[in-house]
């Protein structure tokens, strides 16, 4: 056992240094949380050429001759996804030409380079949503990536998962009333206030209603690519994820998605614990951000939120789907942290676990590819050096697609 | 102030003299272009152009020209200074409007400019004026020339100047973002593509994907460089990208997609894998010259060999490269039969530190250092010269 221990773990990081794609790896030993399904103690994951190739209990199959991997004591999960993920240097995420730019793709701003997907993999994320920032009443289009590939291109999931809608009072933040005086800045210009950003939203979706619905007579004449991707939104092509922290917001936004009938998913929702029936009613996924926070920070504090600890509970008692995020608060812990945060306060361990990994990638129809670990999908999963829950513990070792992005000792 | 009115006059009227006649410049080595190199070679100078090169310079009008020898020292092409404000960015960027690709930089031409007077005693001859990339589509850009009687333009509305740097993203009209950049190109690419009589500033972006003029896209970070290429891939054109700082990055793409970069200058502090840069470049066909301090671009050059470039493609780098991103390699670049007579005399290789510049000729006419004796020069040293 002495001698098995150190031998562990030159193989562990010996395996993680070669390229794993060419070669199997099977890694032994392991209590494996799949995602979505019971837990398997002593289990067994082989991984090659990026996919995994198969799991299961201590008598499952391995091919000859593949490298294996002790990894007695660890905890193995699907690689963790966060369903709202900052990335990006603030200026670039944020179009303040116009209010509303709903065909802007935020993939378009984004660094390959960024240190976001760094620090996001390096803490067992493998997998990211990330919208455009949250200085626009509809700042456009969001995309689902890996935190790491080869090529940029590569790490693109799913282009155009999402349209972000963003209530409260940061998008009018920058906004200045004109009163007298000369007109020297694009910032003189409505809305200024939370009325306002409703009716920017509102004037948005009217417009592309009045569109699809001369459509129907008539042949389409050429709509302006922004009405274009709001029609694909309300024929429920493209999932419309509003931001809304504060209740009032949140219950803006329910009532925004019925007057133009199309589903809104709700992100953030510090106060969601206000409202759970109507979100029950409503049938409204909700991307809980950083369930740890005690206050909204940043230009967000002037929603007014008052978030709690045990939202995450009550969203789960009342049966109202919940993912839970970073969020758009700078104060969030890391992902898996958010998730411990959730289970100590009275969800259970594997609930927690996925609503970090099975669950957002069900709701940005990525479970395809990733958020478990099946026979077939991507070898995206993360070697805990005890259960990812515990408060010491800590992803040694990080795979996107079978390459080893983060090895510790 | 009499002395300053009455001096260009004088020079203008030398320039005058000189092209009236025929000129015969002989050396020890002349570079025609890099990959075209005279030993104790000649060509005759025309009307501002070289009329013929080497053996093809006929008896009787090499008899009747004035002769220019200069003995063992280097006739090379003058250099090409690719994109640039020329420090005039006040005049070159108009900043309040993003999209105003039907500006041209040749209204914006001071044929004074101290900094244009100035290009020659680096050895450059020329230079590719352009739209500051303060704007998302700038302009078109200009060939410009010093000379003794005041600049001129070689050629007008050359080059379309886009810009997705983060210069171009202004906080203080849209777009602010590179998000909005890039679609504010695309769209307006989209409608240039569909039809060309959507006003005067779609018109031009038509006309160069019609393949009339060079698009040179300002880009730095890998993403303002990928978003590049992707419309270059996705509107058709071969694109030339201005800064790449990051373009180690993109290698594989510019070489897939035939770009040519625009570097920024080397300076000896810099990175090995900086410095190699050049070197790789060279390796895999993507054509490349140095952006900086048209007093630098010799040193960028030299380093680049320094660092495993071969001689041919930095000779490129500071003439013939520049010349054919910028679609003007049949006037500058090279001192082939019908090329403007834009050259300069090195005591020896310019790629060596030690030698030093003793003349500059644009379209024939000298503009900067001494007429050269047919003494050789004692300091020039054996060592310096072509391989």
């Amino acid at each position: 056992m002495i001698r098995s221990l150190p031998l562990g773990a030159i193989a562990l990081a010996l395996a993680a240094l070669l390229p794993a794609q060419d070669g199997v790896t099977v890694y032994r030993n392991a209590r494996i949380l799949p995602g979505g399904a019971p837990a398997i103690d002593n289990g067994v994951l082989v991984v090659g050429g990026g996919k995994i190739l198969a799991i299961g209990g201590a008598d499952t199959k391995a091919p000859n001759g593949a490298a294996v991997v002790d990894c007695a004591g660890k905890t193995i999960t699907p690689g963790l996804i966060d369903a709202s993920f900052r990335a990006g240097n603030t200026p670039d995420m944020n179009e303040n030409g116009d209010e509303v730019t709903p065909h802007l793709r935020v993939l378009d701003s984004l660094e390959p380079a960024d240190p976001s997907f760094v620090r996001a993999r390096s803490a067992g994320v493998t997998a990211v949503h990330v919208m455009p920032g949250a200085r626009s009443v509809i700042g456009g289009l969001g995309v689902v990536l890996k935190t790491h590939a080869k090529d940029p291109q590569a790490m693109v999931v799913k282009h155009d998962a999402s349209l972000r809608i963003v209530m409260g009072a940061e998008p009018s933040m920058g906004n200045r009333a004109i009163r007298g005086g000369s007109v020297d800045s694009i910032y003189y210009r409505r809305p200024t206030t939370r009325m306002g950003v409703v009716w920017a939203a509102r004037k948005a979706f009217y417009d592309a209603k009045e569109a699809l619905e001369k459509s129907a007579d008539a042949p389409p004449a050429t709509p302006s690519p922004g009405v274009e991707v709001l029609t694909r939104v309300l024929r429920g092509q493209v999932t419309a994820v509003t931001t809304a922290r504060s209740e009032q917001d949140l219950r803006t936004a329910l009532r925004l998605a019925a007057e133009f009938g199309y589903r809104t998913v709700l992100d953030d929702a510090q106060d969601a614990h206000m409202l759970v029936d109507e979100l029950k009613a409503a049938q409204t996924t909700v991307m809980l951000g950083a369930p740890s926070a005690t206050a909204i920070a940043g230009s967000a504090g002037a929603d007014g939120a008052d978030p709690r600890s045990v939202t995450a509970r009550l969203l789960a008692d009342a049966g109202v789907p919940f993912v839970i995020t970073t969020g758009s608060n700078a104060a969030s812990l890391d992902l898996v942290r958010e998730a411990m945060f959730a289970a100590r306060n009275g969800i259970s361990s594997a609930r927690a676990l996925d609503a970090v990994t099975i669950e957002p990638a069900r709701l940005l129809g990525i479970d395809q590819r990733t958020g478990s670990l099946q026979k077939g999908k991507d070898a995206d999963f993360v070697v805990w050096s005890t259960d990812p829950l515990d408060p010491a513990a800590a992803a040694e070792s990080v795979f996107v697609d079978g390459i080893a992005v983060q090895v510790l000792r | 102030m009499l002395r300053c009115t009455l001096l260009p006059t004088a020079l203008v009227g030398l320039a005058a003299t000189l092209s009236a006649q025929d000129l015969l410049v002989r050396a020890k080595t002349v570079v025609i272009a890099p990959d075209a190199v005279l030993a104790d070679g000649r060509f005759l100078v025309r009307a501002g152009k070289v009329a013929y090169v080497g053996q093809d310079v006929p008896a009787d009008a090499a008899a009747k020209a004035t002769a220019i020898d200069c003995g063992d020292a280097l006739v090379v092409p003058g250099f090409v200074l690719p994109p640039t404000t020329l420090g005039r960015d006040r005049d070159l960027a108009e900043a309040a409007l993003p999209f105003t690709p039907d500006l041209r930089a040749v209204e914006a031409f001071d044929p004074w400019h101290e900094e244009l007077a100035k290009l020659p005693h680096g050895g450059f001859t020329s230079a590719i004026l352009s739209p500051s990339p303060r704007n998302i589509a700038g302009g078109l850009g200009a060939l410009v020339k010093p000379g003794a009687g005041g600049g001129s333009v070689a050629a007008p509305d050359l080059h379309l100047a886009l810009s997705l740097n983060a210069a171009a993203r202004n906080p203080e009209r849209p777009p602010t973002s590179l998000m909005g950049a890039v679609d504010l190109l695309r769209s307006a690419f989209a409608q240039a593509k569909s039809s060309a009589a959507a006003g005067p500033d779609v018109a031009v972006l038509h006309s160069a994907l019609q393949g009339n003029r060079k698009i040179a896209i300002a880009a730095d970070t890998l993403s303002e460089i990928q978003q590049a290429l992707d419309l270059a891939r996705d509107f058709g054109f071969d694109a030339v990208i201005v800064g790449a700082r990051d373009a180690d990055k993109a290698l594989d793409r510019l070489v897939a997609q035939r770009a040519a970069v625009v570097i920024g200058g080397l300076a000896p502090e810099m990175r090995l894998a900086q410095l190699q840069f050049p070197a790789r470049l060279a390796e895999a066909g993507v054509p490349f010259c140095f952006t900086g301090r048209p007093d630098q671009a010799r040193l960028s050059a030299a380093l680049a060999v320094r660092h495993g470039l071969d001689r041919k493609s930095a000779w490129a780098a500071l003439s013939r490269a520049p010349a054919q991103m910028f679609g003007v390699a049949g006037q500058v670049g090279a001192l082939r039969q019908g090329c403007a007579a834009d050259f300069a005399v090195w005591s020896g290789d310019p790629l060596d530190l030690g030698s030093a510049l003793r003349a500059v000729y644009v379209d024939g006419a000298r503009v900067h250092g001494e007429l050269p004796s047919a003494a050789a020069n004692p300091a020039s040293s054996p060592a310096a010269g072509v391989r």
